[in-house]
C-alpha cells in the first residue's frame, strides 16, 4: 500500500483515495498535516502524490496513505487505476462552486466501480469563504449513498480530523475510537468561526440600528 | 506485450513498483502512455486483447480494459471489423467471467460492454442481453456479470443521478425502448430466479442481481416485480434472519423502488395496499429496523397520495390509514438513525410533512406526536463523547457545537410545528423530561441539556401572554425551572442553556412576583453570575441585565440583596488583569453588563431618592477614586496604550458608561437633580483623562462614548465642559478620528441647537480647514478601487461631514457660517455644496445639499434684497445653483427618474425653485425662465407654462409638470447632448 521507497510501519495502515474536481482543495487539505507533509514523497512521474498521515487513537497509532490524485486529465495517466486496492476514500467538492458538487456523483460512481463497499467521506471544502454557492441544506448526495458528510475549511483547519476519525472508526469497526493526541497542523491561514461570524453579523445589524456610537465595541482593541 | 506488462506493473502500485526508482517509474508511465496513444487503433485493440488473454496480472487487465474503453469512447476503434472483434471478445470474456476475478476487473469489463451497448444496441448488434442473460437455473458467474453490465449501463447511461448531455439522453431512450420490446420480462424472471436460487447458495451474487433490478424498476413495467410471486420473495429475503445483510438490503432496495415508482395517485394507493397485504407486519417496529428505507419511502408515498386525494376521498383516507399503519416502523427507523443505513434526513422530512397535515389531532395522532417528540429529542441530543470538549469549548467542542446547531435547525422547525398542533401534549412531554432530569442524580449533561433546550424552544413557540399568565403547564414548568439545580450544572452547556431558558420565561415573573427571588437566585448564585466558568458568568451578566430591563420595578424590593451579591463581581471587573484574559471577548459577554444592570436598577423611579443617592455614591465614588489614583500614577510614568493601567482606566470608563445607561434626562435633571450633580462630577473626573492623555486612542473613544451619554442625560448642564473636551479631542486628531469627533459635534448640534453656537464657532474653523481636503477626494468611485477599507472610511467621513453641515443649518446654526472667524471658509463650502448638489454619485448626499441650500435661502434672504445677510449669496443661488442643480443636473440622463431616492431629490429640487421664486422673485424668473430654460432648448411655450405653474399654489402639480418638462427636453436632445 505504501508508495515505493517509503518506509512501511508496524501499525495498521490504509490506502485512502482522495478524489474530486480540480481546485477543490484536495492537496491543500492533505498538506495541512505536518508530519505527512514532512514525509510525503512527490511522484510527478505517476501523477499522484502519496502522503502518509499518522493519527494516534485510544487504540494506538493508525496511518493513512493518502493518494492525492490531483490534476488528472480525462484521458491519459492511470486515473481510476490509482483507486485499485483503495480501502477508504474522501470525495471533495468546493462549496463555492456548484459545478464541483454536481460532479460528486460521477466521482463516487467511478470510485465505487473500482473500490466496492469502502467507507467514504464527502467533504464540502472552503466553508470559510463568505460567498458560498452550495448551502449545507442543499448537500443531500451523502444521504442517498450512505456517506458521511463534513463541512471543512482546509485553510483554517476547520474540521480537519473529522473525516479521518470517521474513516478510522469504520475501518476498525469500532464507533468509539477517538483521537487522543492533537495532530500537528499548519497554523490556519484564515480564522473561521461560525458562532463568531453569526454574532458578528448580529452585531453589525444592531450597530446599524444605533443612532449614536456606544461603547459596545470590543473592550480590548 | 511483455514490455508493456512490465511497464504497467512499474507504473502502478503493484509489488513490482515498490522497489523501482522514480526514474524507472517515470519511464514506465511514459511507455504506457505511448502504447495507448500512439499505436494504431487496430494494434492497440489486439495488444489489449492479448494482454487480457495472457497476462496473469490484474493491473495489466485493468489497464487493457481502461485503454479499450478510452479508445471506444473516443471513437478511435471504429472499423466494423475491429468493433466486431472487440464485441465478440468481450462477450466471450463476460460469459466466461467467474466470480473469482477481482470485482474491479469485472466492473471494468461490464463498463466496457455497457459502452458497446450504448453505441450499437440494437441497430448494429441486437442480442447483447440475450447473449448475456444466464440460462436457468442461474449460475453465479454469469448472473454476477449480467447484473454488473446492467448496473454499469445504469450508472453510465440510464440513471438520472448524473449530469447527462442530449446525446446520452437520446441513447438512453433508445436502449430502454429496445430492451422493453425485446427482453425485459425475461430479465425480470431471471432476477426472480437468481434471488430464489442463489439467495442461500451465493448471497453476494443474488444481492448484485437484485441491485440491478432495483435500478431498472423505475423504467420497466412495475408489475414484472410488483406481483404476488416476486414481492413475497423479496419480503422473505428482507426479513429472514438467515439473509446476509447486503442481500437483505438489496431486497429492501427493490421493494423501496417499487413503492417509489412514479404513477397516478390511485394506482399508487392500490400498489401500496398490495405491499401491505403481502407483508402484514410492514408497520411493526421490527420492520422499521430491518427495512428502514422501505418504510420511510412507503410513508412518504402514502403521505403524497393523501395530500393529493384529500381526506374526503376514499382512496385518500385509505392512504392516511396505511400511512399510520406503518408509523410504528417509521419511528423505530428514526430512533435507530445512528445506524448508517437509515437516512435520517428523509425520515425527518416525512415526519415534518406528516405533522403539517394535522389540524386537530385525534387521540391516536396525539400518541404519534408523542413518539415524534421523542425522535426529535433523541436527535437533538449531544454525543457524550464530546462532553469534555464542549465544557472547555476547545476546537473539537466548537466544531461539535456548530454541527449540532446545524443539525437542530430542521428539528426545531418540526418541534415548533408540533407545539402548534398539540400544545398541551408538548408541554406534558417536556414536563415529563424535566421531572425525570430533576429526580435523577445521574441525569447526564446531554439529557439535561436537551431537556432545557426543548423547554427553551417551547418558550419560542408560545405567546408572550401565555408566558405571563403561565397558561397550560407553564405555571408549573417555570417554577420547576427556577428552582432547578442539576448535578451537572457546572457544565458549560447546561449552565448556559439553563440561563437562556430562564431568560426566555422572565415575563412569567411580571404576573407572578412571588417567584422573583427564585429568578434572582438563578442569576446571582453559582448557576449564573457566580458560575465557575467565566463564559457562563459573563453571559449571565448580560442576561441579568435583560431581566432587569423587563422586570424593573418588580426588583426594587430586592435592591440590597442584588447589590450585595454583586459586590465582588463589580469590584473584579475594573481590577482584573485584562492583559491575561482572552482578548477575544465579544461585546455581549464582556461582563460590563452587570454595571448596566445595576444602573438600570438604581435608576428606577420607584427607588427612593435617598436610596438612589446612597447606591450611586457607593458605586461611583470608588470608580472615580480609582481613576484619580491611576491618573496620578500615570502622570508620573506616562501611559502606554496597552499597559495594565490604561486597560484598567478603559474598563472603569466602560463601567461608568454602563451604569449611566439606567438614567434618563427627566430623572437626572428634573425629578432628582442631586443625581445630576453626582453624574456631572463624574464627568469632570472622566474628562481629566482627556486632558491628561489625549493621545491614548482606545481610551479616547471610550471617553467619547461616555460624553455622548452625558450630553444625552445631563442636557444643557454639560455645555460648560464641552469646549475643553472638544479642544482636547482635536489634539492629534487624524482623519480616522474625525468621524468620531464629528458624530459628537453633530450630537451637540442636535441636542442644543442655537445654544451651541458659541461652541461651534470655536471648533468650526478647525473642521472647515480639513473639510475641503477631505471632501475633494473622490471616495465614491465605482470599480474595485472603491471597495477598499480606506475608501469605505473616507466615504463614512464624507457622509458625516455633510451630516454635520446639514445638522448645522437645520438646527438654526447657519449664523455660525457668517461669524467673523468662520467666514473665510464660506466660499469653499459653498462651492463644495454646489458641486455635490449637482453631481455627487451618492444621491442622498445630493439631497442633503439641496436641503442645506433651501434652508440657507430661508435663513439669509427675505424678499427684500437689502436685508440679505450674505452679499452675493442671492446671485450665487440664482446663477449657479438654479441653473446647475435645478436644471442641468436633472437633465443629465444619469439622473434616473425611475429611482425612488432620485425622485426624492427631485422633489427637493422642485421645492428649492419654489423657495427661490418666493424670496428672489423676478431676479430668479429673469435668469431661469428667460435665460436658462431657452439655453437648454426648452420651447418657449413650455417655459411660459413653467412660469405659470411656479406661481400657482399646487406644489404637486408643479412638480409633475416640471418632471414632464425635463423629460420633454431630454427627448428633444435625444439624450445625446452633453450640456456642460
Amino acid at each position: 500500500m505504501a508508495l515505493p521507497n517509503q518506509n512501511t510501519v508496524d501499525y495498521p495502515s490504509f490506502k485512502l483515495v482522495i478524489v474530486g474536481d480540480g481546485g477543490t482543495g484536495k492537496t491543500t487539505f492533505v498538506k495541512r498535516h505536518l508530519t505527512g507533509e514532512f514525509e510525503k514523497k512527490y511522484e510527478p512521474t505517476i501523477g499522484v502524490e502519496v502522503h502518509p498521515l499518522d493519527f494516534t487513537t485510544n487504540c494506538g497509532k493508525i496511518r493513512f496513505y493518502c493518494w492525492d490524485t490531483a490534476g488528472q486529465e480525462k484521458f491519459g495517466g492511470l486515473r481510476d487505476g490509482y483507486y485499485i486496492h483503495g480501502q477508504c476514500a474522501i470525495i471533495m467538492f468546493d462549496v463555492t462552486s456548484r459545478l464541483t458538487y454536481k460532479n460528486v456523483p460521477t466521482w463516487h460512481r467511478d470510485l465505487c466501480r473500482v473500490c466496492e463497499n469502502i467507507p467514504i467521506v464527502l467533504c464540502g471544502n472552503k466553508v470559510d469563504v463568505k460567498n458560498r454557492q452550495v448551502k449545507a441544506k442543499q448537500v443531500t448526495f451523502h444521504r442517498k449513498k450512505n456517506l458521511q458528510y463534513y463541512e471543512i475549511s482546509a485553510k483554517s483547519n476547520y474540521n480537519f480530523e473529522k473525516p479521518f476519525l470517521y474513516l478510522a472508526r469504520k475501518l476498525a469497526g469500532d464507533p468509539n475510537i477517538h483521537f487522543v493526541e492533537a495532530v500537528a497542523l499548519k497554523p490556519p491561514e484564515v480564522t473561521f468561526d461560525l458562532a463568531m461570524q453569526q454574532q458578528h453579523e448580529a452585531e453589525l445589524a444592531a450597530a446599524a440600528a444605533q443612532p449614536l456610537p456606544d461603547d459596545d465595541d470590543d473592550l480590548i482593541e | 506485450m511483455d514490455d508493456l506488462e512490465q511497464a504497467i506493473l512499474l507504473a502502478s502500485d503493484s509489488p513490482a513498483a515498490a522497489s523501482a526508482s522514480p526514474a524507472v517509474r517515470e519511464e514506465a508511465l511514459a511507455f504506457c502512455a505511448r502504447a495507448r496513444d500512439e499505436s494504431p487503433p487496430s494494434s492497440l485493440l489486439r495488444l489489449c486483447l492479448s494482454g487480457l488473454a495472457s497476462s496473469p496480472h490484474a493491473h495489466v487487465h485493468f489497464w487493457c480494459l481502461q485503454s479499450l474503453h478510452d479508445a471506444l469512447l473516443r471513437r478511435r476503434i471504429a472499423l466494423p471489423d475491429d468493433l466486431a472483434l472487440l464485441r465478440s471478445s468481450l462477450l466471450s470474456l463476460a460469459s466466461a467471467s467467474n466470480a473469482a476475478s477481482p470485482p474491479f476487473l469485472r466492473n471494468k469489463l461490464a463498463q466496457l460492454v455497457a459502452l458497446l451497448v450504448r453505441l450499437d444496441y440494437p441497430h448494429v448488434y441486437p442480442s447483447y442481453f440475450l447473449d448475456l442473460l444466464p440460462p436457468s437455473p442461474p449460475q453465479s458467474g454469469p448472473t454476477d456479470m449480467f447484473a454488473r453490465v446492467l448496473i454499469s449501463l445504469d450508472d453510465d447511461l440510464l440513471s438520472q443521478d448524473y449530469p447527462r448531455n442530449a446525446d446520452e439522453t437520446a441513447d438512453a431512450c433508445r436502449v430502454k425502448d429496445a430492451m422493453r420490446a425485446q427482453c425485459v420480462p425475461q430479465i425480470a424472471r431471471h432476477w426472480h430466479d437468481a434471488a430464489a436460487t442463489l439467495g442461500a447458495a451465493d448471497p453476494p451474487t443474488a444481492a448484485v442481481a437484485l441491485d440491478a433490478a432495483r435500478r431498472c424498476i423505475s423504467w420497466i413495467d412495475v408489475a414484472l416485480v410488483a406481483n404476488d410471486v416476486f414481492v413475497p420473495l423479496l419480503f422473505d429475503i428482507a426479513l429472514s434472519p438467515a439473509s446476509a445483510a447486503p442481500l437483505a438490503a438489496a431486497a429492501v432496495g427493490c421493494l423501496s423502488a417499487v413503492a417509489a415508482k412514479r404513477m397516478d395517485a390511485r394506482a399508487k394507493v392500490a400498489l401500496l395496499r398490495s405491499l401491505l397485504s403481502a407483508q402484514q407486519g410492514l408497520g411493526s417496529p421490527d420492520s422499521g429496523l430491518k427495512m428502514a428505507s422501505l418504510v420511510t419511502t412507503y410513508a412518504v408515498e402514502a403521505l403524497a397520495c393523501y395530500r393529493k386525494l384529500g381526506p374526503s376521498d376514499a382512496d385518500g383516507a385509505a392512504a392516511l390509514e396505511m400511512l399510520e399503519e406503518v408509523l410504528p416502523a417509521v419511528f423505530s427507523a428514526a430512533e435507530s438513525c445512528y445506524e448508517e443505513d437509515v437516512d435520517s434526513g428523509s425520515v425527518l422530512e416525512f415526519l415534518a410533512g406528516y405533522v403539517s397535515t394535522m389540524k386537530a389531532p385525534s387521540e391516536k395522532q396525539l400518541g404519534h406526536l408523542g413518539r415524534i417528540l421523542e425522535v426529535v429529542r433523541q436527535q437533538m441530543t449531544y454525543d457524550p463523547v464530546y462532553r469534555v470538549h464542549l465544557d472547555v469549548l476547545d476546537k473539537i467542542g466548537k466544531e461539535e457545537e456548530d454541527m449540532m446547531a446545524e443539525q437542530r435547525k430542521d428539528l426545531v422547525a418540526l418541534f415548533r410545528n408540533i407545539c402548534r398542533v398539540a400544545p398541551a401534549a408538548t408541554q406534558q412531554f417536556i414536563k415529563g423530561l424535566i421531572v425525570t432530569a430533576l429526580s435523577s442524580a445521574e441525569a447526564t449533561v446531554e439529557d439535561v441539556e436537551v431537556t432545557l433546550t426543548l423547554l427553551y424552544r417551547l418558550g419560542e413557540a408560545v405567546s408572550e401572554e401565555e408566558i405571563r399568565t403561565g397558561s397550560g403547564l407553564l405555571g408549573e414548568l417555570v417554577p420547576m425551572l427556577l428552582s432547578a439545580r442539576f448535578s451537572c450544572h457546572s457544565h458549560r452547556l447546561v449552565a448556559l442553556v439553563y440561563l437562556e431558558t430562564v431568560t426566555r420565561y422572565i415575563k412569567f415573573m411580571q404576573e407572578n412576583v412571588q417567584y422573583v427571588p427564585h429568578l434572582l437566585a438563578a442569576f446571582l448564585d453559582e448557576r449564573g453570575i457566580h458560575h465557575q466558568n467565566s463564559h457562563v458568568s459573563r453571559r449571565a451578566g448580560y442576561l441579568f441585565m435583560k431581566a432587569v430591563k423587563l422586570l424593573k420595578a418588580k426588583l426594587v424590593p430586592y435592591l440590597d440583596t442584588i447589590l450585595q451579591s454583586l459586590e465582588d463581581v463589580l469590584g473584579q471587573f475594573t481590577s482584573m488583569d485584562w492583559a491575561n484574559k482572552e482578548a477575544k471577548l465579544s461585546s455581549s459577554e464582556d461582563g460590563s453588563q452587570i454595571f448596566e444592570a445595576v444602573g438600570l436598577l438604581i435608576g428606577i423611579e420607584e427607588v427612593s431618592p435617598e436610596k438612589q443617592v446612597q447606591c450611586l455614591t457607593a458605586l461611583l465614588n470608588p470608580l472615580c477614586h480609582q481613576i484619580e489614583s491611576l491618573v496620578m500614577g500615570a502622570k508620573a510614568q506616562g501611559l502606554e496604550e496597552s499597559s495594565p493601567r490604561a486597560t484598567s482606566l478603559l474598563q472603569i470608563v466602560v463601567a461608568l458608561n454602563m451604569v449611566t445607561k439606567g438614567f434618563n434626562e427627566r430623572l437626572v435633571m428634573i425629578s432628582r437633580p442631586t443625581i445630576g450633580v453626582m453624574l456631572k462630577k463624574t464627568l469632570d473626573v472622566v474628562l481629566q483623562l482627556l486632558v491628561s492623555f489625549p493621545n491614548v486612542r482606545p481610551l479616547r473613544s471610550k471617553v467619547i462614548s461616555f460624553l455622548h451619554r452625558m450630553i444625552e442625560i445631563l442636557g444643557i448642564s454639560v455645555l460648560p465642559c464641552i469646549p475643553i473636551a472638544l479642544r482636547q479631542l482635536l489634539v492629534h486628531n487624524e482623519a480616522k478620528d474625525m468621524v468620531d469627533f464629528l458624530v459628537l459635534v453633530n450630537q451637540i448640534i442636535c441636542k442644543f441647537n442655537s445654544s451651541a453656537s458659541g461652541i461651534l464657532e470655536d471648533v468650526f474653523p478647525t473642521i472647515a480647514s480639513r473639510l475641503s481636503v477631505i471632501l475633494s477626494q473622490d471616495a465614491f468611485s465605482t470599480g474595485p478601487a472603491g471597495n477598499t477599507e480606506e475608501m469605505r472610511e473616507l466615504q463614512e467621513l464624507q457622509r458625516t461631514l455633510y451630516t454635520f453641515l446639514h445638522g448645522m443649518v437645520t438646527h438654526d446654526l447657519s449664523a455660525v457660517l457668517l461669524a467673523p472667524t468662520c467666514r473665510q471658509y464660506l466660499e469653499t463650502i459653498m462651492q463644495l455644496l454646489l458641486f455635490t448638489s449637482c453631481s455627487h454619485k451618492d444621491i442622498l448626499l445630493r439631497k442633503a445639499c439641496v436641503q442645506i441650500f433651501v434652508k440657507l435661502i430661508k435663513d439669509w434672504c427675505t424678499t427684500s434684497k437689502a436685508d440679505d445677510k450674505l452679499p452675493g449669496f442671492r446671485v450665487f443661488m440664482i446663477e449657479k445653483f438654479a441653473t446647475g442643480c435645478c436644471l442641468y443636473s436633472v437633465l443629465d440622463k444619469s439622473f434616473d427618474l425611475r429611482d425612488a431616492n432620485t425622485l426624492v431629490v427631485f422633489g427637493e429640487i422642485v421645492m428649492a425653485q419654489k423657495v427661490m421664486y418666493e424670496r428672489f422673485g423676478e431676479d430668479f424668473i429673469v435668469n431661469f425662465v428667460a435665460k436658462a430654460l431657452p439655453e437648454a432648448h426648452c420651447p418657449p411655450e413650455l417655459a411660459e407654462q413653467y412660469y405659470q405653474k411656479l406661481q400657482g399654489n399646487d406644489i404637486k402639480a408643479f412638480r409633475s409638470f416640471y418632471q414632464s418638462l425635463i423629460e420633454k427636453i431630454r427627448q428633444q436632445q435625444n439624450g445625446s447632448l452633453v450640456f456642460r
